[in-house]
């Protein structure tokens, strides 16, 4: 049956889907919320997709839409500073994967510095930089030009960095993260 | 990947690069992705036959539907409004106080009748006084329906009394079911509560005969006072 298989493949991106949705709205269960919802969705519109083209990025444009339209407007109601960026900087994941010492801090300061990005800056840097899409398939998603993407990731990993350097995470040019 | 600006190429490159290796991935449960997977299969499960619910309701619904076949016959039917039911009762207390407290003063009814006229708003320029079966033994003005008008009042040999009352009611039209063809005349006969009424419209005034006379026999008595009254009496609204 056609939408066996469609829902077959396209639950072969759910981790990915989960996490996307994980760091847009900072709550688990929001966020298997919006991956469920992201499902019904792209069920209800398989007919609307053309086999041969990339169904992740497909369904990561319906999650980002989707969390646009009903996560965002709340997000927005709860806690938003003047620039759009949402306040205050307490870790939103529990159980984030914690380690031991040092490794743990470090994820907890990129998941506090990255929840603190716009939504326009870090859906095209966690799709190009964490999930790999190309920047083609992530302006698709993000419904602007290639060069708009670009643009975007770049000062997300300024503001990125900027927000790090605060927390004296900032990594240095071996790669470790280490803790000022 | 490109990393944007000539001098930071190598820092945004970093930043991307402890994204991937250090950032946490929140990769599903399995427990929600076993509830997931059981919210969106049951859609095409459910299509391979009718829901369990469907045989029982369909067959109350036939059993419903044969009940109120076999029923309806005997179930009080809802009756369309009645424009008249309004004017009929209140004709009839008209009436009914005729009867109880009128008085049969056929002699002072000339002298009288120009102030009923003036009183009532409407003018007759001819009036049935009666014959050897009825007689006019009184008029008055009157008020129905939010309306002024006039009521004659008759007494036949039998004793019985038929009133006569004449109001405007310019937009009131007589339905067609009921009329009865008296004479050279169709107008509308009901009977309701042991009264006889016979109803017709002339020059925008309602006009109705209504007596106690219900039997066949009677019936055709105020049949006659109609075509007497009718014939003989000639009323028109008071300008």
């Amino acid at each position: 049956m056609a939408d066996e298989r469609f829902l077959q493949q396209a639950l072969e991106h759910l981790d990915a889907l989960h996490n996307l949705a994980v760091y847009l709205t900072r709550n688990g269960s929001e966020a298997e919320d919006l991956v469920q919802e992201t499902y019904v969705r792209a069920l209800r519109f398989s007919h609307r997709f053309e086999p041969g083209t990339h169904l992740r990025a497909w369904l990561f444009q319906i999650l980002r839409n989707t969390f646009l339209t009903f996560y965002r407007l709340r997000e927005r109601e709860s806690t938003v500073s003047e620039n759009g960026v949402p306040e205050g900087d307490s870790p939103m994941f529990h159980d984030a994967p914690g380690a031991d010492g040092e490794r743990s801090g470090i994820h907890m300061d990129l998941e506090r510095a990255l929840v603190r990005l716009p939504e326009e800056f870090k859906t095209p840097l966690l799709l190009a930089e964490v999930e790999g899409l190309p920047l083609e398939d992530v302006a698709r998603i993000m419904d602007c030009p290639v060069g708009t993407v670009k643009s975007r990731i770049f000062r997300a990993k300024e503001r990125l960095r900027g927000i790090l350097k605060d927390y004296g995470d900032e990594p240095t040019s071996t790669g470790d993260a280490g803790r000022g | 990947m490109p990393d944007g600006a000539d001098g930071t190429h190598d820092d945004a490159g970093e930043i991307g690069r402890v994204l991937r290796q250090r950032l946490p991935r929140h990769a599903a449960s399995a427990g929600f992705r076993t509830s997931l997977a059981h919210v969106l299969t049951p859609a095409p499960a459910r299509r391979a036959g009718p829901p369990a619910w469907l045989a029982p309701a369909a067959s109350a619904l036939a059993m419903a539907l044969v009940m109120v076949l076999y029923l309806a016959p005997s179930l009080p039917k809802v009756a369309p409004p009645d424009p008249l039911g309004p004017w009929a009762n209140a004709v009839l207390n008209e009436h009914a106080r005729t009867v109880l407290w009128g008085q049969s003063r056929p002699d002072v009814v000339p002298a009288v009748l120009p102030w009923v006229m003036d009183e009532g708003g409407v003018l007759l320029s001819w009036v049935f006084t009666g014959d050897d079966k009825i007689q006019l033994v009184n008029a008055y003005p009157m008020y129905l329906e939010g309306r002024r008008g006039i009521e004659l009042a008759y007494q036949d040999a039998d004793g019985h009394t038929v009133t006569y009352l004449i109001l405007p009611a310019p937009t009131l039209a007589l339905p067609e079911r009921g009329r009865v063809q008296i004479d050279r005349w169709k107008p509308l006969v009901r009977t309701e509560n042991g009264f006889s009424m016979i109803l017709w419209k002339q020059q925008g005034l309602l006009c109705v005969l209504v007596s106690d006379l219900v039997s066949e026999s009677d019936l055709r008595k105020l049949k006659e006072y109609f075509i007497k009254v009718r014939s003989s009496s000639e009323p028109y609204p008071h300008s």
